[in-house]
Order: C-alpha cells, then structure tokens, then sequence
C-alpha cells in the first residue's frame, strides 16, 4: 500500500485539497476538552490531544437522528405517510481519529450490516465517511489497545494512517480509499528510509508503553451462565449509579431507541441514543423489567462487551480499549478490573 | 489532607465485629489517580479497603434511599446534610444509620489539576498536608491545594457534619466572609436576552446522558420526569428546548433540598456547571424562607411547609 | 396591512375562586380582552410547574395563574404551598431569560369578577407589549 511523506508546512495545503472533495471533520477545542466537529474554512484540526472526550461515532450514528417524518394535516394530500428525512449526500472526512476509535467502527458495523438486515441510516453515515487517522505517540495510562487484539498504530479501520514525525506526518494508505486519496497528491513525496524506521520506532515505543493489563484469551471459554451467576457482580455494581456517561463515551456501544414526537400537525420519527444503565431501557409494555435492579443492568453490560459479543461473533470483546469510561466514570468502576475478575473466573 | 482512613476502618471493624451494622459505605482507592470508588463492606476482614484523601467527592448518601439494612456510611459535611433530607422524606429510618462524620476541608478537583498541567498526564497524586504532589512521566510538581478545591467547596459554610453518630476527626473551623452567591448575581445583572444566551451556551454541550441527575442524592424518583410519556414532558433528544427543559426541571425538583454537593458537576463527562441552575434557587430559599437544606433534622422542607406571611409581593 | 399581535395567554383557574370569578365577570357582561384561554384546575396547589413549562414550549406568549386567596383555599392550604412554589419558579424562569411580564400570579374570588376584569385587561397589556415570545417554543425537535 502506498504511503507518503506530508511536511507541517504544507499539510493546510493538503487539507484544502481535501476540502474539495469532502466536508472535513477534525478534533477542535471546546473549552476544556477536544471533540470533533466541522473544521470552518481556514481552520485546521487541533491535534494537540491524547483523545477526544466523545468519541467520533457521533458522526457516523448521531445522538439525535431525524429518521422519517409525516404530516397529520388533513387538507394534505400525503398526510399519514412516513417520509424519509432526506439524507445529506456531502462525502465527509474523519481527521485525526484515533485507532481505537476506527476500529470500533469495524466491530460495530457487525450489528448495523448483517446477512439478513441493514441499517440503512448507519450504513449512509459510515459509507460517506473516509477515515484518516493518527496514530498515538504519547498513550494514556488507562489506554489498553493492545489488550484487546489492537494497537496504537493498528491501521484496521482507517483508509490512511498518520504517525507524528515531528516535522512531517508519514501517511500510510490502509484501503483502496486511502490509497487513491494519497497518489498523486502534490504536497505528499516519496517517505525516506529514515522516514519509515522513525515510523517504525515510534510504534515500537508507543506499544512497549502498553504492557497488557488485560486478560481476554479465557473469556470466550467461560461457561455462560456460571459466569452470569458469579458472586463477584455484587461487588462490581455497588458503586455504580447508572448514570450512563460510559455508555454514551464508548465507541462501542450503539443502542438507541426511536421515538415519534408530534407538534400539531407535523411529525417526525427520531432516533436518539439509549443506555442500558437506565432502568426504562428494558420496561416491557405489561410493567414488567426483566433489568430493574442495577446489578442485572451492570452485569449486563460487561458480559454484552466481554462475553456475549466474543460468543456470538468469534471477533473478540468488544472493546477497543480507549479507557473513556475509566477515566470518566464518576465512581471509577473500571472495565479493566472486571474484565480481569470475569477472565480469571474459575466455575465451580 | 485530613488522615481519616485508620479511623474509618478502626470504626468500620468495631461495628461490624459487634454486629452492629450489616454493612459500612465508604471508599476504596480508586484504580486511577485522583478518584476513589464508593465500597460496601460487609465483613470485618475487608475493612482494610477503606481508604479517605481528598478526592472522595462521590456524595454517599446517593446510595441510602429505600435500603433496609443497617448501615454505616461516611457523611462529610454536605453529605451529612443530604442524610438529613433523606429522613425528612422518609427514604431512610434514622434507626438504620450509624453516622461516620467526617470533618472537611474540601474536595479537589481533579480537571482543574488536568487543567493545570496543561496536557501533561498525572500519573500519580499524593497529598502533603495542604500540598498536592504530581507527578507524571518526566515531571513532579508541588501544589498547594487550595487551587484546586472543588467549586462547591470554595464556598462552603457547612464543613462539619449537620448530623453524625461518631466523629473521625476534630471538628474544622467553618468559613466565615463567604459570598455564595457571587455567580447568581452576576447573572442577574444582565438584561433577558443575555442571560438567555448565558444559558444557551452553558447547556450547549449537554449529550442528555444523565450522569448529573444520578449522582444526585435527591434524584430517586422511581420514575422520572424524563421517562414519562404520558404525557411526555420534554422529548429525550438533543434540541436545545429540550435539554434546557430537563437541567430547569431537575434544578426545580431540587428547591429548598439541594445542600450544593457538587455531585452533578462532578459526575458531568462534557464539565456542564450545571450548579448555576440550583445555586439561583438556593438563594431565593434562603432570602424568602431563610431555609437551608439538610441543617436541622425537625420540620419540613420549604416547599412542604408554609407561613401565613410568606412574601407574595409578586402576586396581583 | 399587518394584524397587530394579538398574545396567547394560557391561564390557570382554580376552580372555587377564580373561575367562578371568570364566569362572574361573564355573567355580568363585563368586556375583557379576549386572548386568554382558560384552563380550570381544582386549586392553585394542584398546578405543577411543568404545565407553565409546557405553555411556553407549545407556543404561549404568557401564562397567568389564580387562585383563592390566602386563609379561603377550599382545601385549607393548597394555596399557601402553591405561593411558594409560584415564587421560587418565577424566579429560577426569569433567571435563565424569559422577560418578566410573561409570567403573572394573581388571588381573584369568585365574587371578584371586575378584579378578574382589571387583572385580565393588565396581563394582556403587559404581554401585548413584550411581543411575541422569542425563545422556548418547542416544536419539531432541531438535531441531526
């Protein structure tokens, strides 16, 4: 696959070519943290950021999505038909994600694009967006990638991969995409051998400060529901308070509910965020939860990313290892210790 | 920073040796730096775990309401004061409780060290007395820790615990000269359409995740305003009208019992300083029924109660 | 020509005092304005904040809400608790940015129909003047 040598100096020249051809999305500061959001004309991405407080899959499943609307009016003579909410067509690109973050892409695509069903919505907003990436130098400490079967300069996802080389980004083309985006782009020259070996050791260092901290290769072999009745749940959810902020942080989760709202005689069918924190997630129409107390809500949403996606789809967990929820859980209920307390489970 | 672990766990064995409690709230270290994990305990052996420093800002009493066992939990000051509100409303008997009061000088907040830093990673925060000591992959600075107090706490005037059956330090000299409500006047200075927009832009990064109402002690309705649909209050997407709906409501249902914990903007993962929404009310509480919450355990919470002479100047 | 702005004040009657003043002020063919649209509910007390929000975000330029007096309420005290929750409420709204003249409180009994007059005639002046409401209208939800 190709790959390119892009200089600082030129690289807004570079993104004003891209410009062109796409709307382009890149991490921007806001306040005190960095989130992606659309770059203005003349504004370049803020790179200065280890990752983005809300991960990118906004842009790919927003949090609040127009699906259909419907007029009630009688005088209309299409009153009563669900019409689609046209879609935005414009090619978009996704500037400075993070490995971590494409690759959720990846494991969730499983759930919208399957052999029987399609989620047409999802589908638009990940076939419309272009990947370029960049990889991470400086790693966080509750950074755990290269637990979970990916890595800080892991490509999978990306249509081109960036490493920091100080004065220059190396871009590595991982897709067809990526790679018909880099040829012939005039600010980009053929990487030098230093090039690729600064490349190389950046990786190398990047992966060294990631030991593993995370046991994943018993999980896939743990007995169901021994697992789903172990003693240590009890401790695990105490302190939680179902509030819902890891679930809305992971790059992983994609669980929504959709909802009709009505103001007089127009409609509209949307689509927003759901979390299985919350009890009303699983209320039945009869009043019965099957989810009302919280450590059946805790517990199941460990053993979805930990046990019940590595069964039903041979992928691995899934969970990329961002440490979003770590760091931003209010209790400090940490992924890494129950995914080692579930992988070290011995059934009796 | 205040040395209240030996004292916790000294504590936490005792009763629960002598069976006096089912179970004893507190915290445990956290698993990364400047944050704690709220505990049960429910054996003498495992009350080692206990652990106090000056990130345990998590308000335990959030975890009180309709639990039946007996209980010993660690109440700072404002804490303390939401105990109070929750046996004022029934969600707890005062026979259940064996109060740990914990003395405070106030909690850190640990994106303002983030922000300090200014994009170095802290690995590893130690307290010295009033230092805080950070350090991280090639750096190790000294703070005093008065930068880094909590918003809340800066202008506490309720360090010491309103209501507690043991005490595990020398009660603290409260804060005198404290103006808590420089920020609400600040708002009420400007014209409609500015406060409007101060609003706007305060709420602008709200994702509706709810972490602020859940971290709430008073937030313990069965079912929420949120998740009712018939009729359905505000609808559950991202519209500004909506998200505005929700912080007014939530702050409203809190009048006259929030005691300015600091939960909600702690547990807020976009840093909404949704405090500005309660702060308005707690000062009309305290100008028009001279009502703090959680203070005295006897009597009702203002809008549980009246006077014949309260002020209806606003009324035709 | 354009119309003059006519508001849509939604009002809250409670049903002992104030609506009876309201058919009183009827029944004596006294002349107010007609833009309020009455909503009777048992007492003052029995009105959540909700519904105030609720008439904003449907489209009300104001909102008026009456009751007994303090010491007459049919059942005691709804009122009394109902005054402080009216207090508290105007003052967290006006804080976040709807003008003042848009909210209005009012004690009117059911003998008080030209109170009812006087009232009605000054809170639809009031919201008459400040326009239509700018801010708060809920209609289709604004996202992606």
């Amino acid at each position: 696959m190709i790959a390119r040598t892009i200089a600082k100096s030129v690289f807004s020249e570079w993104l004003s070519l891209l410009r062109k051809s796409f709307r382009l999305i890149g991490p921007v500061r806001q306040g005190d943290q960095i989130n992606f959001a659309p770059l203005a004309e003349g504004e370049g991405p803020d790179l200065s950021f280890q990752n983005t407080r809300l991960s990118p899959k906004e842009w790919v499943q927003p949090a609040s999505e127009r699906l259909f609307q419907f007029s009630l009016d009688p005088a209309n003579t299409e009153a009563h038909i669900l019409k689609e909410v046209p879609w935005d067509e414009t090619p978009r690109l996704l500037l400075g994600v993070r490995p971590c973050d494409a690759r959720a892409l990846n494991l969730v695509r499983i759930n919208f694009e399957t052999p029987e069903y399609t989620d047409p919505w999802w589908k638009h907003g990940r076939d419309t967006m272009t990947l370029i990436g960049l990889g991470c130098n400086q790693p966080c400490s509750t950074c755990f990638c290269t637990s979970v079967g990916s890595g800080p300069f892991d490509p999978v996802g990306l249509d081109i991969l960036l490493t920091d080389l100080g004065s220059a980004f190396l871009a590595q083309a991982a897709t067809e995409k990526g790679a018909a985006l880099l040829q012939g782009v005039p600010q980009g020259t053929e990487p030098s051998a230093s090039d690729q070996s600064q490349a190389e050791t950046l990786k190398k260092e990047a992966e060294q400060a990631l030991p593993p901290q995370v046991a994943v290769d018993r999980l896939k072999d743990q007995p169901l529901l021994p697992l789903f009745n172990a003693p240590f749940w009890d401790e695990v959810q105490f302190a939680c308070i179902n509030c819902g902020t890891c679930t809305y942080l992971c790059p992983t989760c994609w669980c929504f509910d959709i909802q009709d709202e009505v103001s007089g005689t127009e409609g509209l069918r949307m689509r927003n965020w759901d979390s299985c924190m919350y009890p009303l997630f699983t209320l039945h129409g009869s009043g019965h939860n099957p989810r009302d107390q919280k450590l059946q809500r805790v517990r199941q949403r460990f053993m979805h990313k930990l046990k019940y996606y590595v069964d039903k789809y041979g992928n691995g967990v899934a969970c990329v290892g961002c440490g979003r929820c770590v760091q931003f859980c209010p209790v400090n209920i940490d992924i890494r210790r129950v995914c080692n307390l579930m992988n070290a489970f011995q059934a009796n | 920073m205040l040395t209240y672990t030996n004292k916790i766990q000294e504590l936490a064995k005792r009763l629960l040796t002598e069976g006096k409690v089912d179970l004893v709230i507190g915290y445990r270290q956290g698993t990364i730096p400047m944050m704690n994990e709220p505990v049960q305990v429910k054996s003498a052996d495992q009350t080692d775990q206990l652990y106090w420093d000056s990130f345990c800002g998590v308000n335990l009493a959030n975890y009180l309401p309709r639990r039946t066992e007996r209980i010993a939990i660690v109440a700072k000051g404002c804490d303390s004061r939401n105990i109070v509100v929750h046996l004022q409303e029934g969600q707890v008997k005062r026979e259940q409780l064996v109060i740990l009061g914990a003395p405070c000088q106030g909690m850190l907040d640990r994106r303002k060290v983030w922000g300090r830093l200014d994009g170095l990673e802290p690995l590893k925060a130690l307290e010295d007395g009033q230092q805080l000591i950070v350090e991280g992959k090639g750096f190790k600075q000294s703070f005093d820790r008065s930068e880094f107090l909590q918003d809340n706490c800066a202008i506490c005037t309720h360090r010491n615990p309103a209501l507690y059956d043991e005490l595990l330090g020398d009660l603290v000299p409260e804060q005198g000269g404290v103006d808590r409500y420089t920020d609400v006047r600040a708002i009420e200075k400007l014209d409609p359409e500015a406060r409007w927009q101060y609003f706007e832009e305060l709420l602008a990064p709200c994702i509706r995740c709810y972490a602020c109402r859940n971290a709430c002690p008073l937030c313990y309705c069965p079912t929420c305003f949120v998740d009712e649909s018939r009729p359905q209050w505000v609808g559950k997407g991202l519209d500004q009208s909506d998200i505005r709906t929700f912080h007014f409501l939530r702050a409203f249902h809190c009048a006259g019992r929030c005691t300015d914990c600091g939960a909600c903007e702690r547990a807020c993962p976009v840093g909404i300083k949704v405090r500005q929404f309660t702060k308005k009310l707690e000062k009309d509480v305290w100008d028009r029924y001279q009502f703090e919450a959680g203070i005295v355990l006897e009597g009702r919470p203002p809008l549980d109660a009246f006077r014949p002479d309260d002020q209806e100047e606003f009324i035709k | 020509m354009s119309e003059p702005f006519e508001p849509k004040i939604i009002a809250f009657f409670c049903n002992w005092c104030t609506y009876g003043g309201a058919d009183l002020a009827g029944v004596s063919r006294l002349q107010y304005p007609p833009n309020i649209r009455a909503i009777r509910i048992p007492c003052s007390g029995r009105l959540d904040p909700k519904f105030i929000l609720s008439a904003f975000r449907r489209g009300a330029d104001g909102v008026w809400v009456s009751g007994c007096h303090p010491g007459d309420c049919h059942y005691i005290a709804g009122n009394y608790y109902a005054r402080r929750k009216f207090a508290l409420f105007k003052g967290l709204l006006e804080h976040m940015g709807i003008e003042p003249g848009r909210l209005h409180f009012s004690w009117v009994s059911s003998a008080e129909a030209t109170k009812f007059q006087q009232v009605v005639t000054e809170v639809t002046g009031i919201v008459k003047a400040l326009g239509p409401a700018p801010h708060y209208i809920k209609k289709l939800a604004e996202v992606a």
